[in-house]
């Protein structure tokens, strides 16, 4: 079976995006991913385009705004991994061995289609009795501060790391460095979160070309970098009430891209995690097996996950610096990893890096511990 | 205790509503594994038996955990807390807390349901909805 290889990476910038929608931005993504793969974009033969609010075939309008109009193109929606779950495709397409050239697109104009707290969708039970994304991410900080005897000064330390890096990022949405205080003096928004312990509603695209073997030899003049492992889970329903401090479905995606991959956790040089809010990024870095459960605010403290610390987490700023445009979120992470590992991240690079890791997790549905959880192993 | 029930139930599959005030929210039990779900389940997620039958829960848990929400979307007044509550039944629901100042609330708190005003149908009438409040002390 064919590895699969990333060739071109394409990313418009992340923030307010009044002039232009999904598609201009998805399409600005491909054209600056097509010519960082230095191809003719008619080798491409298939396409999966990650979105979650833009509507109907947001995807082909991407393509027909390109010329590309007429390939095999799946539209992919699953919450916050939609992006991710399009680069999954988008891999099992080469491996199965149905494409050579296959390109993974994440937009999201969420500028226009949210304001203020994102909710579960109105069906849910959850959501009819008030449940905000926020207050669901409160209340696992709740939970955790309590278990493991977390400070909020501890917690806000996330956001001042990401947002430092963020500022060295300059297609980030926040490019202003904050301090412990900004955090603690921002609005409260569900306790004990505050604006800077959210991400932003940010318009943004990213897209990925991915290669086979036999084309990345022909295509990829050295500067492709490996997908050895892109896994996807769903939560399983609780048969009872289990941890919200722990995250059985992070570690059983992680498992299995760790297992294809032969790359254990310890192997991993730098990680691109789902900090959809500053609680999310302790859960999923001890979910992932990085850091051990109810040590990472602690190493934090440290600076371990600095740029310059033991395991960076989240150099490109993650999802609360750089910001979160739902489908583009997953292949930004991808962009970012692809960035890093060929030396090519500027003021945010990490030295001597070969194995990067991106998680993402979205989604919330009553009754299941997480809706769709992906994560990606490459390596240079 | 009772309570002025004022309208039908918000979501009747959710929560039954009596005529007498009283109320339940309800789940599926199964009856090959007896593992409990909410919301009703068509088939069970512990041994995918179908053999489920629906159960009324009980009205007491205890407070898993818990959040004020200060931001919220148009059809919910800001501040309110809300939290997870587990019952004795091995389910954990989430429902808003009423009936004590934000910060005297705490995890591991005894609840007990109470049927409340719970927005208007499409015609403008009254719907009854749940929340949770603090159990009485023994000697109420």
């Amino acid at each position: 079976m064919t590895d699969v290889h990333v060739v071109g990476v394409g990313m418009t910038r992340f923030g307010k995006h009044p002039d232009s929608d999904a598609t201009d931005l998805g399409a600005a993504a491909l054209l600056e991913a097509v010519a960082d793969a230095g191809i003719d974009p008619r080798i491409i033969e298939a396409a999966y385009v990650g979105h979650v609010f833009q509507g109907m075939v947001t995807g082909q309008r991407i393509l027909a705004q390109v010329g590309l109009a007429g390939l095999p193109l799946a539209n992919v929606e699953n919450a916050c991994s939609s992006g991710a779950t399009a680069i999954r495709e988008a891999s099992l397409a080469i491996r199965a061995g149905e494409n050579d050239v296959v390109v993974a697109i994440g937009t999201e104009h969420l500028t226009t289609r949210f304001s203020g707290a994102l909710t579960p969708d109105p069906s849910d039970p959850e959501a009819a009795v008030g449940a905000t994304m926020p207050g669901v991410y409160a209340m696992r900080a709740t939970r955790y501060m309590e278990e493991y005897g977390m400070t909020r000064e501890q917690l806000a330390l996330i956001p001042v790391k990401n947002k430092a890096n963020a500022a060295a990022n300059p297609l980030a949405h926040f490019r202003k460095e904050i301090t412990v205080a900004d955090v603690l003096e921002s609005r409260p928004i569900a306790d004990p979160l505050r604006l800077h312990d959210c991400s932003p509603i940010t318009d943004g695209a990213a897209a990925v070309i991915v290669m086979s073997d036999t084309a990345a030899k022909k295509y990829a003049n050295g500067r492709g970098v490996r997908l050895a492992a892109s896994t996807l889970r769903s939560g399983s329903v609780d048969v009872e009430p289990t941890s919200m401090t722990y995250e059985p479905l992070t570690w059983a995606t992680a498992k299995e891209a760790y297992e294809k991959s032969g790359i254990g956790p310890d192997e991993v040089d730098f990680a691109e995690v789902h900090d959809c809010f500053s609680i999310a990024e302790v859960l999923r870095v001890e979910g992932l097996g990085l850091f051990e459960q109810g040590s990472y605010p602690w190493a934090v403290e440290r600076g371990e996950a600095n740029i310059d610390g033991r395991l960076p987490i989240n150099p490109s700023g993650g999802l609360l610096g750089k910001g979160h445009p739902l489908g583009g979120t997953g292949v930004a992470q991808v962009v970012e990893l692809v960035r890093q590992l060929r030396g090519e991240a500027g003021d945010r690079q990490i030295e001597g890096v070969r194995v990067g890791l991106a998680h993402c997790r979205g989604g919330k549905a009553v009754g299941i511990e997480g809706a769709a959880c992906t994560v990606q192993i490459l390596i240079r | 205790m009772t309570t002025t029930v004022i309208g039908e139930s918000f979501r009747p599959g959710e929560l039954e509503v009596r005529s007498d005030g009283t109320g339940n929210l309800l789940g599926s039990k199964c009856r090959s594994c007896g593992a409990h779900f909410f919301p009703i389940r068509q088939a069970c997620a512990g041994c995918l038996g179908q053999d489920l039958e629906t159960v009324k829960f009980s009205t007491e848990g205890t407070l898993y955990t818990y959040t004020i929400v200060r931001q919220s979307t148009p059809a919910f007044e800001v501040p309110y807390a809300l939290g997870y509550v587990d019952f004795p039944e091995g389910v954990r629901i989430m429902g808003q807390i009423v009936g004590v100042e934000f910060d005297e609330i705490a995890i591991g708190m005894p609840m007990t349901l109470v049927l409340e005003p719970f927005g208007k149908d499409e015609d403008g009438n009254a719907l009854t909805g749940y929340r949770f409040r603090p159990a009485e002390a023994d000697n109420d």
